[in-house]
């Protein structure tokens, strides 16, 4: 594999020698190594040796955006050379732009140098837990990964940053499963830098291995029940990227499609939420340091106390609609606990059901949403009456978080995001 | 095009250990015209070599960003000394796959390269029409995309070939608002396929019916209303009868989402649908042409052939790898592939359709008294229940036989097992999409295709 600084110094050295006066790249090269589980057993062992080497140029205020990897020279002068004359095709923009000079930085983000036999250990501990603990459980897969990685980014500024990172990565896919009833597919994941403790304690694993379990046996709703819905982090999660892919992101910014356009410092929320977006939250594993642009990462809010104090944009999307940029783009979303814990909020649902995953069709420009509800369990005068399966919810992005009900005490941190339950009403739950 | 500097290599496969050896490049175009404004111009190029090596049960692989022999072998020894650590560790105790014929197939398609420039005026040239001509729109989106995996294989003891699947597609978005000033918008995936840019881009004006095919559905999506919550009886157009088969029943009967604890397990030899379906997932042709996207082998070095998967209502067969083939003691059919040469191959769909019947589109939409007539969607996902859901973005109403409003977007769900058996008519021609990506641990371009078929579903909507 290539020095990459070495492969930073010469990119830099062509994109001098072809003239190009604003543009800016990352090199990388990564390592990794990954356990798979399939039908319940061992499957492969994976080690995978990469490297990257992405390209931004701007010609005369016109883009052009190449990704190679290979990083012998002749590769990168091609790759030069293609972006510019992509550039050259493309239309000139006064709005394209990069940071001012930055102090050169180096960032060591997570375990860099990963144990394996020990990540070994702990893979193999995490199946005989689940078979002990969880005997209805069956392992659909398992994915347990380190990727160690390093890069270099450098724009035509002046600015290099550096980065080194490593995380082990725990993505599970199971159900419940007796005789030959199974439940749906669920998911659990989370990224760690520690192998001090058992696999099955991280994340929110535990409880979703006791709800895939408890959801054998499920009856289906009959009609339409008007009450409360809870959602899990997991399916909070899913619906978050809705309100902010319609609402606050660059493409419905720029088209002018969010229904949020004129609400900048007005209210779109219940005044008990907040949400940040929040890459430096020491909860967050390997989070952005620096955007594509080459500013810094600062944590910001995105609502606050129901407020919209940002939208989440790129320089460029700022610099055409004149609103200011986002100080991080990552999707590093940080909901602080509330009130009540997740037992109370449940004792306080008189009629309701907890939703565990939402499957979904993409929102549409206005927030509506529709979809199944998985993973649900009905609720009746505060208490889990059982599981239910084939009852789809509707209604919309933007009501929904003005008809909030609570936010727990407890929040879920799996290394990418930290969110809490939340209770809603003025949703359609509908039954067969 | 990819150079063969693996061929040769086969000498250092380890005896008794089935080897895969692979040699992949992939590319990506993209050019995106977001409200006239350039907003992606990119071109992506990954290449590099990857071998996979199994032992007992247990496969060991590894890859490397670089096309030499050197990086063959040093993949090779790391690939091997993965299956050896797994299987001391793991102990399977199984012997070898059993073996498949072997042989050689040739480059069906050479790969060419359009420069980026034709990317971007066919763009222009399509928002140049859709600005002239519907001025009143509230915002468009015209994406221009190719993408294309070349490949070498060599295999210890099957099949060795050189495979290219280049494809490409145009994406139109078109957004409007009702006159109370909420934005409504729909898509399409306009036209395109297998093959390089010249094979489908060459005159902007034979996309100019498919905008304005869309523009006015749109405008009945302005006026639409919203779905009736419940089950409901309805006409699944081509289109979502395609992503039926590919998602509600493919994912089902991948025989490693069998193994995970999958409905289609105890359901092989059984009646899953009405006898009026019938569903193939074909590999490079079927019987009304080629196949959209054909795949003639697979990355373990089995040569493509159909799988059979319902027949006439009943449940057939799976997709298989060599080794889920054997655990099942069915034969692989090809269905193991890789997106990227850093990818191990997984069981994936290739063309997946339920086959046509005999009814008339207009006869199925008439014979229903009271439902809806759905003809486009954006998603769908199922479960191993068989539980599936699809993002409807546009339908009609259907009263008293005759099409009526359109309808917002909505979801609609069943238990595809269940819901098959509700099938009873199924019209005469099929639909045939190849624009998506299937999601599952990779990426991988698919071709999904159906006839329209009257159904029940759950229907979400307020």
């Amino acid at each position: 594999m290539e020095n990459i600084q070495i492969v930073a110094d010469r990119t830099e050295e062509i994109l001098k020698e072809k003239d190009v006066q604003m543009a800016y790249f990352t090199v990388s090269s990564s390592e990794m190594r990954e356990f798979n589980v399939e039908g319940g057993e061992f499957s492969l062992f994976r080690t995978l040796y990469d490297s990257d080497l992405n390209i931004t140029v701007y010609k005369d205020q016109k883009k052009g955006v190449v990704t190679i990897n290979r990083l012998e020279e002749p590769a990168i002068r091609e790759a030069v050379e293609n972006g510019l004359k992509s550039a050259e095709s493309g239309i000139a923009d006064p709005d394209h732009g990069i940071a001012p000079k930055q102090e050169k930085k180096v960032f060591r983000q997570g375990v860099y140098e990963p144990d394996i036999e020990r990540f070994f250990a702990r893979s193999q501990e995490l199946m005989e837990d689940v078979k002990e603990q969880f005997p209805k459980i069956l392992i659909h897969s398992i994915v347990l990964s380190h990727t160690k990685y390093h890069s270099v980014y450098r724009n035509t500024n002046g600015t290099e940053f550096e980065t080194y990172s490593g995380a082990y990565s725990v993505s599970l896919g199971f159900a419940g499963h007796e005789g030959e009833q199974t439940t749906s597919l669920c998911g659990s994941e989370f990224k760690t830098e520690s192998l001090e403790k058992p696999f099955i304690s991280l994340g929110s694993l535990k409880k979703d291995l006791e709800d895939a379990q408890a959801q054998l046996g499920p009856v289906s709703l009959s009609g339409k029940l008007d009450g409360v819905l809870i959602l899990t982090p997991q399916c909070l999660s899913e619906l978050l990227y809705g309100v902010i892919s319609n609402f606050v992101s660059d493409h419905a910014v720029l088209e002018k499609t969010s229904i949020w356009m004129d609400k900048l410092g007005k209210k779109v929320a219940d005044e008990r939420l907040t949400i940040s977006a929040a890459p430096l939250d020491e909860r967050i594993l390997c989070g952005q340091r620096y955007t594509q642009e080459g500013f810094l990462a600062e944590n910001y809010d995105v609502i606050k106390n129901g407020v919209l104090q940002s939208f989440m944009l790129s320089l460029y999307v700022a610099n055409k609609t004149g609103f200011e940029r986002a100080k991080n783009t990552s999707y590093a979303i940080v909901i602080e606990g509330g009130d009540m814990s997740y037992e109370e909020m449940i004792r306080n649902v008189k009629s309701g059901m907890i939703v565990g995953g939402f499957s979904g069709g993409q929102p549409s420009v206005n927030g509506d949403f529709s979809g199944v509800a998985k993973n649900g369990f009905l609720i009746e005068d505060g208490n889990i009456k059982g599981a239910v399966t084939e009852v789809m919810i509707s209604g919309n992005l933007s009501e929904l978080l003005n008809h909030l009900v609570g936010i727990s005490k407890e929040t879920v941190a799996d290394g990418d995001k930290v969110l809490p339950y939340m209770a809603f009403t003025d949703v359609v739950i509908a039954g067969k | 095009m990819l150079g063969d500097f693996i061929s040769e290599k086969r000498q250092l496969f380890s005896a008794g250990m089935h080897t895969e050896l692979r040699a992949q490049e992939n590319r990506q175009r993209k050019v995106t015209l977001a409200a006239g404004n350039l907003t992606t111009n990119s071109r992506t190029e990954t290449a590099g070599v990857s071998a996979r090596v199994y032992k007992n049960g247990v496969y060991g692989f590894s890859s490397m960003a670089e096309c030499s022999g050197q990086a063959a072998e040093t993949v090779l020894k790391a690939a091997t000394e993965n299956a050896v650590f797994m299987d001391g560790h793991i102990g399977k105790g199984k012997g070898n796959l059993p073996a498949i014929s072997s042989g050689n197939v040739l480059l069906n398609k050479e790969i060419t390269d359009a420069g980026q420039k034709s990317y971007i005026e066919f763009a222009r040239e399509l928002d140049s029409y859709i600005v002239k001509k519907y001025p009143k729109l509230s915002s468009r989106t015209i994406s221009v995309m190719a993408d294309s995996m070349e490949k070498r294989i060599v295999t210890s003891d099957g099949y060795s070939g050189h495979i290219a699947l280049p494809r490409g597609h145009v994406y139109l978005f078109l957004n409007t608002e009702t006159d109370a000033g909420i934005p409504v918008d729909l898509f399409c995936a306009a036209a395109g396929g297998f093959g390089n840019f010249e094979d489908h881009f060459t005159d902007p004006a034979f996309f100019y019916p498919k905008i304005d095919e869309l523009y006015e559905k749109l405008m009945h999506k302005r006026e639409g209303v919203y779905a009736e919550a419940g089950q409901k009886t309805v006409v699944l157009g081509g289109f979502l009868s395609g992503m039926l088969a590919h998602e509600a029943v493919g994912h089902t009967v991948e025989a490693d989402i069998v193994l995970g604890g999958s409905v289609a397990g105890p359901a092989l030899n059984k009646r899953v649908a009405s006898d009026l379906v019938t569903m193939v997932d074909y590999a490079h042709t079927t019987p009304f042409g080629p196949a959209p996207l054909p795949v003639l082998l697979d990355d373990e070095g089995t040569p493509a052939e159909d799988a059979v998967l319902i027949k006439d209502g009943i449940l057939t067969g799976y997709m298989n790898s060599r080794e889920t083939a054997e655990h099942f003691g069915m034969k692989p059919q090809g269905n193991a592939r890789a997106w990227s040469f850093s990818d191990e191959p997984l069981i994936r769909m290739r063309n997946t359709t339920v086959l046509p019947g005999k009814d008339k589109l207009e006869d199925m939409i008439a014979s229903v008294e009271d439902g809806y007539y759905l003809t486009d969607a954006g998603n769908g996902q199922a479960d191993l229940t068989g539980e599936f859901m699809f993002g409807t973005t546009m339908g009609y109403e259907i009263k008293h036989g005759k099409l009526g409003r359109a309808i917002l977007d909505t979801t609609i769900s069943g238990v595809a097992f269940e819901m098959l058996k509700t099938v009873d008519m199924v019209s005469d021609s099929v639909t045939w999409s190849s624009s998506g990506f299937c999601g599952k641990k990779q990426i991988m371009p698919v071709g999904m295709g159906g006839p329209a078929l009257r159904c029940q579903v759950m229907v979400g909507g307020r």
